[in-house]
């Protein structure tokens, strides 16, 4: 019965990899990857050689970090808040409130995104109305990257509760009502029993989500930059996409490819090994 | 444990020949040389990849494979034409691009792209046609190509032999500066005080000012001047919303190679008068006379403004009425545009000579009578072009005419036209209107639409359509702009010495646009001061400029040589 799918697996997953190949090639599609010249490490010695590569991946890491970190943080906070709420019917409902933004594309959310926060939109007449000066959110290479990572945490946080949801359910009451008996208050209940009980998985999902630092989110930062916020907001993807669409460099875009994987690799092996270590769960 | 290594063994032996299957499919098949290039009765036959268009009005039971002009080419040279493919815009360039990668080539076909011409060329895929056309060209087909000073047939040849077919271009400058007309009226303002159509900078900087004081569109946020963040572009008909016509006026040409008053190759984008013509736009950004959201619009953001009347200026080539301009009347009958060059205090209109090239024809490598593209060439842009009585001599091609058939099912759907084209077409059109000439006379069907839209217009400007108030304003104030200060002797023309592709600027020529998008931004939005084009000018040259700069130069150094 695993056949088909070790089939499906093998020939869409495993056979493309041929293809990092062009990596290492002066790719010409009418040579084909059996006929184009190899020129070795050249394309990542250019790689290392643009001169706002440290910038570009200074950003990658920085606006992929925030959206992990604050993602985790806000979906841990909104799950105990919301294990709170008793009444089953305001519960569900605020649940589905929220997960709503994850469904949805950045493509229909960047449209939303940008006229709540460009210069004459929703959040600057708020702005104004209390007689701030107006914030130009999507020109400001010091507001740009706090407005990726907090609309990407608005997005997805809902969602990410559903595990920590689940890991509060299987918390046995019995601990929390002794707790009670022996008069803690929410508080301490909340820091001794609720917050240890989750940790194993909190540890779990943030190692797991270490290897995609190198991710920041090509469709968001793709519909929402523009050349003023390249300086803060170009990451790998875009400038390898911008790169590689204008000057047709196939394998410039490869090689770019996979270092990332190299990296993300490298960082699921050492978070495997964490895992067994803070966790002792593993995860192969 | 018996069935757990059976099913390994299972497993192993379908991956294996997966594995097999794959790498047989990545071996390349060899490249059909089949000359098959003769029909039975002994007729040559070209197989063509043809660009298509969604309407082209052929005639019922006409298709791209069999008209009025694949006849005329089978009567006259003796060749069927069969499609090896068709397509149209993004569908063709896929249908090429396949065709290249699987090394299938037509006999003949169009190219979009220098770069992909390049690529032919490197791969050894297409015939050279030096000799052919030496030998076969006519002399008006010649001299269409000499109109351009070689740099026509330059950009089609590579290390000295012609390669390809290239379609030509014609000079579009200068970028027009398109004024709101029913603004200005109701404002009572005087722009042109000279009213010769030139106005100066400051002109313009008043009139923006007024606009953006009064609010003639009634918006309650009027905007600025908006532009579009590329600010540049390398060439004049090609884009909209830039900056080109202000650098014009401090006689800079961003993005073009020019030779620098040394003899010394530099380019456009680095040169004093672009930073000042970025100290202008800075001081407008400053003073809220270009949009204050400039740098984050998006093109259709900024069409949007115009349409919504927030704006009534907009910097473009005399075509923008057709394509960009036209929405507006279409939201606001009462929307009329005036089309203005901005001169600089000699009164002067500095413009630069734009990349004679686009498309080119290509023939395959073994095609056994590469003569033929030359005699289709001869043909339809020389034969037919110059006849004088259409009717009597291809009585099925001027009925095609009459139809107002798409030229683009002509087996090669590019133009081969003198670079003064554009004049020859506005004297035509104006000569038509004018009632000077009959309009079945005009030669080319889009000539002959755009004057019988123009005499629509002027007969009933409120009543008429959006197409004919399009190409009234395109034709009689873009063109006839164009028109009326050549013959004023108006333009200073810049001959840029290079347009084609070098080793370093196909590596490292889309991080010197992104290095000057990014800081010409940084400049025009005060986040960095005017002095920091300084800056810029060394980090381009450092980054991979002065390389370029200097391949350029050794290549215009081999060329004269010869």
């Amino acid at each position: 019965m695993l056949l088909p799918g070790m089939i499906f697996l093998f020939i869409f997953s495993y056979i493309p990899m041929f293809g990092i190949i062009m990596a290492f090639q002066d790719y010409i599609p009418a040579k084909g990857l059996l006929g184009s010249e190899f020129v070795g490490f050249d394309h990542f010695t250019y790689m290392f050689s643009l001169p706002d590569i440290g910038q570009i991946f200074s950003n990658t890491i920085v606006i992929a970090l925030g959206k992990i970190v604050l993602g985790t943080l806000m979906a841990i906070v909104f799950s105990i808040l919301l294990n709170e709420v008793r009444i089953k019917l305001l519960k569900k409902s605020i649940q589905t409130v929220v997960y709503l933004p994850h469904f949805l594309s950045w493509v229909v959310l960047a449209s939303v995104v940008l006229n709540m926060f460009n210069l004459d939109g929703t959040v600057n007449q708020i702005l104004t109305f209390f007689g701030f000066e107006k914030l130009n959110f999507l020109g400001s290479n010091k507001l740009f990257q706090p407005l990726i990572i907090g609309t990407d945490v608005w997005k997805e946080f809902g969602f990410n509760s559903i595990v920590y949801l689940a890991a509060i359910t299987a918390i046995d009451p019995g601990l929390h009502e002794a707790a009670g008996i022996d008069g803690a208050n929410w508080w301490k209940r909340v820091w001794h029993i609720t917050l240890p009980g989750m940790l194993p998985i909190i540890l779990l999902l943030a190692i797991l989500s270490l290897p995609n630092i190198l991710n920041a989110g090509f469709d968001q930062i793709y519909n929402l930059y523009s050349p003023m916020v390249y300086e803060t907001g170009d990451i790998l993807d875009t400038y390898v996409y911008r790169i590689g669409l204008i000057g047709r460099e196939y394998s410039f875009g490869t090689a770019v490819g996979l270092f990332k994987s190299l990296i993300g690799l490298v960082l699921i092996l050492s978070a495997n090994n964490a895992a067994k270590k803070y966790t002792d769960r593993k995860l192969f | 444990m018996k069935r757990n290594s059976l099913f390994k063994r299972v497993t192993m032996l379908s991956m294996a020949s997966i594995m097999t299957f794959s790498l047989v499919a990545c071996v390349e098949k060899e490249p059909s040389n089949a000359a098959d290039s003769a029909s039975e009765n002994g007729e040559k036959i070209i197989k063509m990849g043809r660009v298509t268009s969604a309407n082209s009005k052929l005639p019922e039971g006409d298709t791209y494979e069999d008209n009025a002009y694949t006849r005329l080419v089978e009567e006259k040279l003796g060749v069927k034409i069969e499609n090896a493919f068709e397509g149209e815009g993004e569908d063709y360039t896929r249908q090429v691009a396949l065709a290249i990668s699987s090394g299938e080539l037509p006999d003949m076909m169009r190219v979009d792209s220098r770069e992909e011409l390049k690529e032919l060329v490197e791969n050894d895929l297409i015939a050279d046609l030096t000799d052919v056309y030496n030998e076969n060209a006519s002399d008006y087909i010649k001299d269409i190509y000499d109109s351009y000073d070689g740099r026509s047939l330059e950009d089609a040849s590579f290390d000295e032999r012609l390669m390809a077919l290239p379609a030509t271009i014609g000079d579009e400058a200068p970028n027009m500066i398109w004024i709101r007309k029913d603004w200005t009226e109701k404002l009572g303002l005087e722009i042109d005080s000279d009213g010769d159509r030139s106005i100066t900078l400051d002109e313009l900087e008043k009139t923006a000012k007024a606009f953006i004081e009064n609010d003639p569109g009634e918006t309650g946020n009027p905007i600025g001047i908006p532009m579009a963040y590329w600010l540049n572009s390398g060439s004049y008909g090609g884009s909209a919303l830039n900056m080109t016509s202000i650098a014009g006026i401090f006689n800079a040409y961003p993005r073009f190679w020019l030779e620098d008053e040394n003899g010394k190759i530099t380019n456009g984008s680095i040169t004093e008068g672009t930073k000042q013509a970025l100290g202008v736009l800075s001081d407008w950004y400053k003073e809220g006379i270009l949009d204050p959201q400039f740098g984050t619009r998006t093109w259709d953001d900024i069409m949007a403004l115009v349409t919504n009347g927030q704006t009534g200026i907009v910097t473009g080539p005399w075509h923008i009425p057709d394509w960009g301009l036209s929405t507006v009347r279409e939201m606001d009958k009462n929307a009329d545009f005036e089309a203005y060059s901005l001169e600089d205090e000699n009164g002067k209109v500095n413009v630069a000579h734009t990349n004679p090239t686009g498309a080119f024809i290509v023939v395959r490598k073994d095609y056994e009578h590469p003569e033929l593209a030359i005699e289709i060439l001869n043909l339809f842009y020389d034969e037919l072009a110059n006849s004088k009585d259409l009717e009597t001599d291809y009585p099925e091609v001027a009925e095609y005419k009459e139809l107002g058939v798409d030229g683009s099912t002509r087996p090669f759907n590019i133009e081969v036209l003198k670079s003064d084209n554009l004049l020859f077409d506005y004297s035509t059109i104006m000569g038509a209107v004018n009632g000077e000439i009959e309009m079945g006379e005009i030669a080319s069907s889009e000539a002959r639409d755009a004057a019988t839209s123009i005499k629509k217009y002027t007969e009933n400007p409120s009543d008429a359509d959006t197409a004919d108030w399009s190409k009234y304003h395109s034709r009689v104030k873009g063109m006839g702009l164009i028109d009326k200060l050549t013959k004023e002797d108006k333009f200073n023309w810049v001959n840029p010495v290079y347009f084609g592709n070098t080793e370093t600027l196909e590596k490292k020529g889309a991080n010197l646009l992104k290095l000057e998008e990014e800081d010409f931004i940084k400049i025009v939005t005060g986040a960095e001061p005017l002095e920091y084009f300084d800056t810029f000018v060394s980090n381009w040259k450092s980054q991979g400029g002065d390389e370029i700069i200097a391949e350029i130069e050794a290549i215009n150094a081999d060329r004269s040589n010869e």
